[in-house]
């Protein structure tokens, strides 16, 4: 679908208030809709499971386009996929391995190390393991008293956290080039990236829903923003 | 011409080899693997960033979006080797809803189904599921395998708390008519093709295959009965492939009520179980067949 020309018709679905002259509904009022229309999904938790996701799902059913896809929700919340994917499309991201060993972390990634959860409770955070009981903590933790697997990264430099709204986010430069880069591989409106600056450079590490109460006044203004916009213009990332 | 040799690795984890059952079908299939000349490995999640070395994964692990069996999967999806199952497969049959959307969506026959969002958790719009399809009714969340996460409710006190514990992970849940029978029909498919048919019995007194005991971790199963595949209805095969055509052509499980003569789809699942002696009693070329689609 050539959306470049403009978009005549968009419908919000927002679990956030905003403050837009285009047509807002709720997620569940949405769900109840057989609408066509470009559906734009605004949400601060875009993971599976959740209404934001069932948001998209509906949409993709009805065959509106819609953003974010569906399928990018569910990639973009496993962090092992998110970085290949990112990976895939020349975002720099930081090497990773997946295991539920702290021997295989300890030989092939070292420390210091930072683990991200790959089970489906723990959504949010890091932790940032040091020497080898504090990687024994992390991963009793966070793999869920080794239940599951998660994702181990070297740290190699410092890390970052950042609200990415549209792709934009309040810090510059490098951030900045990540920030859009990953918007324009899977399309979530607002999210919080994990990088790590290494040598002056950004490298992707993870992505995470937004608590709504991290959510400022000034990042709603920007989410209406740039509604509008697509309303006028169309999204000009999808072709 | 000889053909190459193909490297294949089986995704499993600890509790795959916890069923003797279970275990000896996942020997039959490397057994079957390296008679046909290939190499089969079973890979634990340790070994996961070993995938770009193999040509096609078979995931024998549970299946979910949110389970690592699902990370293995998109990459070695990513990477572009064969997979069973495929990402997509387990997006859609991991996932309840989205799969009576399919249905609805392409007409597949399936139990009377709605969809109970969180705001929907009222007593009205309860009154309205009862009036629908009667009392009892079945409560399922979508993200539901081997029997669990399915209840049959009767009243509007027990709906509120079994929705209640169901939503604490998903916003959408599943309601369904209940339709008790006998058995289930459970038919094996892949890439399109009938594998094998069974009935999955219903354990005397109960209305679901798999059952859990009150105040026990165990699970009590019902009977499986095995048929040869040319024997089943064609119609009941005609439908179990409707139902998986509208997901993909991997190895699905389809589970299928007999119900006033008409077939009617329970659910398609991506991972069917498979265990030696059981679902491959009357058809015993499925470990042949599953190997040689995994590397064609």
């Amino acid at each position: 679908m050539d959306l470049l020309s403009g978009v005549p018709w968009v419908l919000v679905v927002s679990n956030i208030d905003l403050t837009t002259n285009v047509p807002i509904v709720s997620p569940s009022t949405f769900l109840g809709l057989s609408i066509k229309d470009f559906i734009v999904n605004i949400n601060n938790d875009y993971r599976y499971l959740k209404i934001g996701y069932y948001v998209s799902l509906h949409a993709e059913t009805l065959g509106n386009p819609v953003i974010p896809a569906s399928g990018n929700m569910i990639d973009a919340n496993r962090t092992p996929v998110f970085l290949l994917r990112s990976s895939k499309a020349g975002i720099p991201t930081m090497p990773y391995i997946v295991t539920g060993s702290v021997k295989q972390i300890i030989s092939e990634v070292g420390f210091p190390v930072v683990i991200f959860a790959v089970n489906p409770f723990i959504y949010d955070g890091f932790k940032i393991a040091t020497n080898r009981s504090s990687l024994y903590r992390a991963m009793k933790s966070l793999s869920m008293n080794y239940k599951f697997a998660v994702c181990a990264i070297p740290l190699r430099g410092e890390m970052f956290s950042f609200k990415s709204i549209f792709g934009k986010c309040e810090l510059e430069g490098d951030f900045e080039e990540v920030s859009e880069m990953v918007y324009k591989v899977f399309k979530i409106p607002i999210c919080k990236l994990h990088v790590q600056r290494v040598d002056g450079k950004v490298h992707l590490c993870s992505l995470q829903p937004v608590k709504r109460e991290e959510l400022t006044p000034s990042d709603l203004r920007l989410v209406s923003e740039e509604i509008f916009l697509m309303s006028r213009h169309g999204d000009p990332v999808i072709v | 011409m000889t053909q190459l040799l193909s490297k294949i690795a089986c995704f499993v984890e600890r509790y795959n080899f916890t069923d003797p059952r279970e275990e000896n079908a996942l020997q039959n299939f490397r057994f079957t693997a390296e008679k046909l000349g290939h190499e089969f490995s079973f890979m634990f999640k340790e070994k996961i960033s070993d995938i770009p070395v193999y040509d096609a994964v078979f995931i024998r692990a549970t299946t979910d979006p949110l389970y690592t069996a699902y990370i293995v999967s998109k990459t070695a999806w990513e990477l572009g080797l064969r997979v069973v199952d495929d990402p997509e497969s387990i997006k859609i049959c991991g996932n309840k809803v989205h799969l009576y959307t399919l249905f609805r969506k392409y007409g597949v026959p399936h139990i009377p189904t709605i969809f109970l969002t969180k705001d929907e958790l009222h007593h009205k719009r309860l009154v309205e599921i009862f009036k629908e399809f009667g009392k009892p009714v079945v409560l399922k969340a979508p993200y539901t395998s081997f029997s669990r996460y399915v209840e049959k409710v009767a009243c509007e006190t027990s709906f509120r708390e079994i929705a209640k514990r169901f939503f604490r992970k998903s916003d959408v849940l599943v309601v369904q008519k209940f339709m008790p029978t006998a058995f289930d029909w459970r038919v094996g498919v892949l890439n399109g093709e009938v594998l094998y048919v069974c009935k999955y019995m219903i354990p005397k007194g109960r209305w679901k295959h798999g059952v859990k005991l009150r105040g026990k971790p165990t699970f009590i199963w019902g009977r499986t009965v095995a048929m040869k595949r040319e024997n089943a209805p064609a119609k009941l095969k005609e439908v179990a492939l409707k139902a998986c055509s509208i997901i993909g052509n991997g190895l699905y499980g389809v589970d299928i009520k007999e119900f006033g003569g008409e077939y009617v789809v329970v659910e398609v699942n991506d991972n069917p179980s498979i265990y030696a002696g059981y679902e491959d009693l009357r058809n015993k070329d499925v470990y042949e067949k599953i190997i040689k689609f995994l590397v064609n």
